[in-house]
């Protein structure tokens, strides 16, 4: 080959397999909506699923919010010293927390903790034959495997974003009036001066596609599991790489579409 | 109405698995498919609940040709035919009794309590009477072959396929579940494809058998006709004798 035509081979080399594996998710997609008529599959699987994507992920959402509250509130005192009201403090810990590391830094972390579990365990159900046998017992597997967990995404993330939003601004005004020179008043002065109905509404757009994103992309590389246990923990780093890509990409789109 | 397998072909990129493969189980009958390891025995029993899709040719199962079904008749087709995995396929976030009923759950009109009973009643068929409750972690290799044939039993299908039954198995659980096997097809009337290495158990259960080689039909006849093959390839696997297949080969 000329050597001019090699970066065109090496993109098309790494280009069709991404493609196709763009379109594989999005027939996988389309089948999630279209089994979603088999209500009687999947409801008395909603209910656990919402507990293992959402209620045990809250510790780690909390957790990651309430450092990310703190560190906030004393760069913002750091950077603003001087030049800005003190109170601004509040305006910069809501808007940040509401509008961009409350819903990314919760999905992040979730595309680790939920992502990579779904992976895993479909991954195994998909080398065990237990997703064949599924499909011999007559059970879809899209609608028992793919529609309670997306499900409980979508509906799970936003709730465990906010509850990260209010850590996150709760420990910024802890740490406001504890470390800065700041009264409670002029931390929720700020908090409300510039707040927009908007920003819960765009941070729970945010989460749930965030929540949608993580799950599908989990169940997708979970069953396209192939081999034993090498293929599962391939699938499972596939799984959290891609979904935290995914992420940062629809994160972007979501400011360029709707700010 | 049973199992037809006609001109199946199948390829996993450039290996050819089924080449041709033609076969015939009769309504009421266990017909023992046998051939060597990777031959492509699962591939071919896959094919008949539509769980893989045939590059050439056509499966047809009680009357209708699987390739061609829509979801929803597939799902209808499915629900006559009960599938023992080779490793049992257990479920393994589930217990016992939960992995047995999931089909009756799915297949049948029976209430919680029809369940349970019919639960108990093939747990106790396969001698796991009590068991459960266990998780599939807990079981040994032959229990939880035992239980896989319990799931797949639940629901009293019309067909039923076997992937290597008894392989891996004690003697005295072996024809255990040989017995089963003769039991649905004697006192249920159920049609069986029973894909097995084990001769002894395969002598036991079968009506006919045929065999599976180099992706096609080599032998298909009763069980006096496939002991008094002379054909080497047929011989040496049933003796047990490589040098008659190197012969061949």
């Amino acid at each position: 080959m000329q050597p001019l035509l090699k970066p065109f081979a090496m993109l098309g080399q790494g280009g069709v397999p991404f493609a196709a594996g763009i379109g594989r998710w999005g027939q996988l997609t389309a089948d999630t909506v279209r089994a979603v008529r088999h209500v009687d599959v999947w409801l008395r699987l909603l209910l656990p699923q919402m507990a293992r994507v959402g209620v045990d992920s809250v510790p780690i959402a909390l957790f990651i919010a309430l450092f990310t509250g703190i560190v906030l509130a004393l760069q913002a005192s750091y950077t603003f010293t001087g030049a800005i009201p003190l109170y601004f403090v509040g305006v910069l810990v809501g808007k940040t927390m509401m509008l961009e590391l409350g819903p990314v830094l919760t999905g992040l972390a979730l595309s680790g903790r939920v992502g990579a579990n779904i992976a895993a365990e479909i991954g195994t159900m998909r080398v065990t034959e237990q997703i064949d046998a599924l499909e011999t017992l007559a059970y879809p597997p899209v609608a028992y495997l793919v529609v309670p967990r997306a499900l409980a995404g979508i509906i799970m993330f936003p709730v465990v974003t906010a509850l990260a939003i209010g850590m996150g601004i709760v420990a910024g005004w802890i740490t406001a009036i504890q470390l800065l020179d700041m009264s409670s008043a002029d931390f929720f002065n700020g908090l409300t001066l510039f707040f927009l109905p908007f920003d819960v509404t765009y941070a729970m757009i945010k989460a749930t596609s965030f929540g949608f994103i993580v799950t599908s992309i989990g169940c997708f590389f979970g069953f396209h599991t192939k081999g034993g246990a090498e293929g599962v923990g391939d699938a499972t780093t596939r799984a959290v790489v891609a979904s935290s890509m995914a992420i940062l990409v629809l994160n972007a789109f979501w400011a360029i579409v709707l700010l | 109405m049973g199992i037809i397998v006609r001109d199946l072909h199948k390829a996993f990129g450039p290996k050819v698995v089924l080449d041709g493969f033609s076969v015939e189980a009769r309504d009421g009958e266990t017909l023992v498919v046998l051939g060597g390891s990777g031959s492509g025995k699962s591939v071919m029993l896959k094919h008949l609940v539509g769980l893989l899709i045939p590059d050439a040719g056509e499966v047809e199962v009680d009357g209708q040709v699987v390739s061609t079904l829509k979801q929803e008749e597939l799902f209808e087709l499915r629900r006559k035919v009960g599938y023992v995995f080779q490793f049992a396929a257990l479920f393994d976030s589930m217990t016992l009794a939960e992995n047995v009923a999931m089909g009756l759950r799915r297949k049948s009109d029976l209430d919680e309590e029809g369940i349970a009973d019919r639960v108990d009643e093939c747990l106790r068929l396969v001698d796991l009477e009590g068991y459960g409750d266990r998780a599939p972690a807990e079981l040994s290799g032959g229990q939880r072959k035992r239980a896989g044939i319990a799931r797949a039993i639940a629901t009293r299908p019309q067909y039923l396929l076997y992937d290597e039954p008894t392989t891996g198995l004690d003697p005295v659980t072996r024809a255990m579940i040989d017995q089963l096997i003769l039991r649905m097809s004697e006192e249920l009337g159920v049609t069986g494809i029973v894909i097995t290495h084990d001769m002894d158990s395969a002598f036991r259960v079968a009506d006919r058998f045929a065999m599976l080689h180099n992706g096609r039909c080599r032998f298909h006849g009763s069980p006096d006709e496939i002991r008094a093959s002379e054909d080497p390839v047929v011989r040496g696997f049933i003796e047990g004798r490589p040098e008659l297949l190197e012969m061949e080969s």
